[in-house]
């Protein structure tokens, strides 16, 4: 075993962060999350020519088949730049989901179009009253000749008002419970209403009124549709610990920047035993929830028990992790953190939208008790 | 010992209940801006014309007289009335009027007490500033004397409602060459005076009535000093114990009925699964009960520290310690309810969106009047007597 990075995985992570220092600073976030789509396309044509688009993605499609390892360190470094751009959605969750059911066709043109960052992706699956688990949607896709007709409204779809395309999942009528489709996000009798999340990033409602999908775009049918769309959200709750640890690294140092630098009682704050004690402790939460990412990526393409388990393991401990870190962030500021012009409640915001996406700590809570018994 | 309200208590509940039914304001508060303050200025003149304003001020300036625990039990009966708690009225209901009925002249009693009772005077607080937090006696905001008045300059932080309000209770540093304590002066402040400017102040939980306020030679009136000039630290620890002691009782009370809002609302919400009613988890049973227990003892604290403050002109050291209960147990009560709401507790245009707004705003509950920090070293040093730690 050596977790250290190797050289490139070592060059990635310089690089990233490099990246985002020159480029992402917390005035281009603030502008960011003011504008209509809330992301900033130039960055992601940026991301594109960096290669990150590409990150474990089939050589066919043009991509680097790395592990996901890679994907966890860049992901690390938009966490802690708080990057607004749909990465997780289009690349980590649409994009395995387009990987894993390449059969030439559709599937492959659109993953090119991914990597080349020609397209942004949404995943269309939770609904109305759902909560975390929507094994059969209410969304209906019928049959109208060759061609699908989807039918029906999903909820909280993440990222979709800077999407192209959208994965949508329905239940095909007369076979099984889930199919997923790959639709045109402006094509006829899509309706979209945006609303913006605590962290600012957004989500949509999505009603679909007898959309017309051509069979080439079923990605995935009854058998493999469940399995599919369960790894890659499992891969994406996992991206997110990746960026809420880089999120929490991030606002731990500039804690503890500022105890060093704030004067109070003529002494800097950081002299204060109790508030050493505090800054000790979430440093020692930080480094339990780097802990539990290395195991949750070495069980990432682990059968499904396993890679659930260790996955909802991860979940639970870091958001553990992140409720601590980010609270205590900002108490040890102080009102300064409660304002929208500085980053420490930013960093908390993020923090508490990545507690609640791709399942929160109960669901992940109950995962891991129903997996360890099994 | 007494553990039950007397029957006297009892027909002013009755009462009280009574009237609350038919004029409790029945819109929703606005949230911020000019609205929020004719809202809680109306509520606040209905209150006074009804005979119930300042339950436990002096009679001579436009209160009650009642005792301490009949203001309770008004604020009993407002949360079970779902009256509008805090607010703009806030300070100068809860430490401004408090302060001046103990330390106030004559002539600044008879002048502001009516006003802020009768609903036509909104104060706000004028004490942190960008260096001195925490480290209050470090403040630098300047005060010179020139003639009859006082010639200030300087800037007073987190200020809330400062753009709506009309006086301000400032904290000024008078004497530049005393020791740190030595030269403060607390001095009411007309906010219309000119030389004043108001900042907003955006907030992560979105809502507007956070402000940093400058003065750039702002004349004030030295009748308008409350105690004597270089004594303003006393007086200021009197606000501050009003602030930590009794100014949050309604607070306190008004927890328990978000506690109850929320047990109801466990019974509707989906749990994690998306199947049973979220009250049936067991987890989620369990935190809901533990929290509805703390709350209950809260309540209990809440009455204890009144029954002591009712021999206080004052409230002492002792008023930290229901004041740290409360900021800490609200904040875990917001964020149960954010919790609970599963994904939708995050969106910020939700029917409801009022618990993520309470639950970041629940933040300052330990950072405003006093961090947790600060309340944890009083009740170290003056309530049980531990040495000086090194500040």
């Amino acid at each position: 075993m050596d977790l250290d990075l190797t050289d490139e995985q070592q060059m990635l992570r310089d690089g990233a962060r490099r990246f985002f220092r020159e480029h992402y600073g917390f005035d281009v976030r603030r502008a960011l999350l003011a504008s209509e789509t809330g992301m900033s396309a130039g960055c992601w044509a940026r991301y594109a020519e960096l290669g990150w688009l590409a990150l474990g993605q089939p050589e066919e499609a043009g991509g680097w088949p790395c592990t996901f390892v890679e994907t966890a360190i860049l992901l690390e470094e938009f966490g802690r730049a708080l990057a607004l751009e749909p990465y997780v959605s289009t690349v980590v969750l649409c994009g395995h989901i387009l990987a894993r059911c390449d059969h030439g066709g559709a599937a492959r043109a659109e993953l090119q179009a991914v990597v080349e960052g020609r397209d942004r992706l949404a995943l269309a699956h939770d609904e109305v009253g759902g909560r975390y688990d929507t094994e059969r949607p209410s969304v209906v896709a019928g049959r109208r000749g060759e061609d699908f007709l989807l039918r029906g409204c999903k909820s909280w779809v993440l990222d979709a008002q800077a999407a192209d395309r959208l994965i949508v999942s329905a239940r095909p009528e007369g076979a099984g419970d889930l199919a997923l489709f790959l639709v045109d996000a402006t094509a006829a009798g899509v309706r979209m209403s945006t609303y913006s999340l605590v962290d600012g990033t957004r989500a949509a409602d999505v009603v679909l009124d007898d959309v017309r999908v051509p069979a080439s775009c079923l990605l995935a049918d009854e058998v493999a549709a469940p399995v599919v769309l369960r790894e890659a959200i499992d891969r994406a709750a996992l991206a997110r610990v990746a960026m809420a640890l880089g999120a929490m690294e991030a606002v731990l140092q500039m804690t503890a920047d500022y105890l060093k630098t704030r004067v109070q009682f003529g002494q800097p704050l950081g002299r204060f035993q109790a508030l050493q004690h505090r800054l000790a402790e979430m440093f020692v939460e930080v480094q339990e929830a780097r802990s539990i990412l290395c195991c949750g990526l070495a069980h990432i393409d682990a059968p499904a028990v396993q890679r659930g388990a260790m996955v909802s393991a991860a979940k639970v401990v870091a958001v553990n992790a992140a409720r601590i870190v980010g609270a205590q962030a900002i108490q040890l500021h102080g009102s300064i953190a409660m304002t929208a012009e500085y980053a420490a409640g930013h960093y908390y915001t993020h923090l508490l939208a990545f507690e609640k996406l791709y399942g929160d700590a109960d669901w992940h809570l109950d995962r891991f008790a129903a997996h360890a018994v099994a | 010992m007494q553990l039950s309200h007397t029957p006297e208590e009892e027909r002013f509940r009755d009462e009280v209940r009574g009237w609350l039914r038919a004029n409790v304001p029945r819109g929703k508060r606005p949230r911020t801006g000019a609205a929020l303050r004719e809202y809680d200025l109306e509520w606040q003149r209905r209150q006074y014309e009804g005979g119930w304003a300042g339950i436990s001020w002096p009679r001579e300036y436009g209160g009650c007289g009642l005792p301490l625990m009949q203001q309770v039990i008004w604020y009993e009966e407002c949360a079970e009335a779902h009256a509008p708690v805090g607010g703009s009225t806030f300070v100068g209901l809860s430490h401004a009027g408090p302060t001046l009925i103990v330390r106030g002249t004559e002539e600044q009693k008879r002048f502001h007490l009516p006003k802020i009772l009768k609903g036509e005077a909104v104060w706000c607080q004028g004490f942190s500033e960008p260096n001195a937090g925490s480290d209050l006696a470090s403040l630098k905001t300047q005060a010179r004397i020139e003639g009859d008045h006082l010639v200030v300059n300087g800037s007073k932080i987190w200020t809330s409602y400062a753009a709506l309000a009309d006086w301000q209770e400032l904290l000024v540093r008078t004497d530049p060459g005393a020791q740190r304590h030595k030269g403060l002066t607390w001095v009411i402040c007309d906010m219309q005076a000119p030389g004043i400017r108001v900042r907003k102040i955006p907030t992560m939980s979105g809502t507007g009535n956070l402000c940093q306020v400058f003065y750039d030679d702002v004349r004030i009136p030295l009748a308008n000093v409350v105690g004597e000039v270089n004594g303003g630290w006393d007086v200021s620890m009197t606000t501050l114990g009003f602030e930590r002691g009794t100014a949050f009782i309604a607070h306190q009370i008004h927890l328990a009925a978000t506690i109850e809002k929320l047990y109801g609302m466990a019974h509707e919400i989906r749990a994690a699964d998306g199947c049973r009613p979220a009250i049936e988890d067991g987890a989620v049973a369990g935190q809901l009960l533990k929290l509805r227990a703390e709350v209950a003892a809260l309540r209990a604290m809440t009455y204890l520290s009144v029954s002591r403050s009712m021999c206080q002109a004052v409230p002492g050291p002792e008023g930290n310690i229901v004041a740290l209960c409360y900021a800490e147990l609200s904040k875990r009560v917001y964020a149960f309810a954010v919790e609970l709401l599963g994904n939708e507790g995050l969106e910020t245009h939700a029917e409801n969106p009022d618990w993520l707004t309470d639950y970041l705003d629940a933040f300052k509950n330990t950072i405003a009047g006093g961090t947790s920090e600060i309340r944890r070293n009083v009740i170290g040093e003056r309530v049980l007597g531990l040495p000086r730690g090194g500040r």
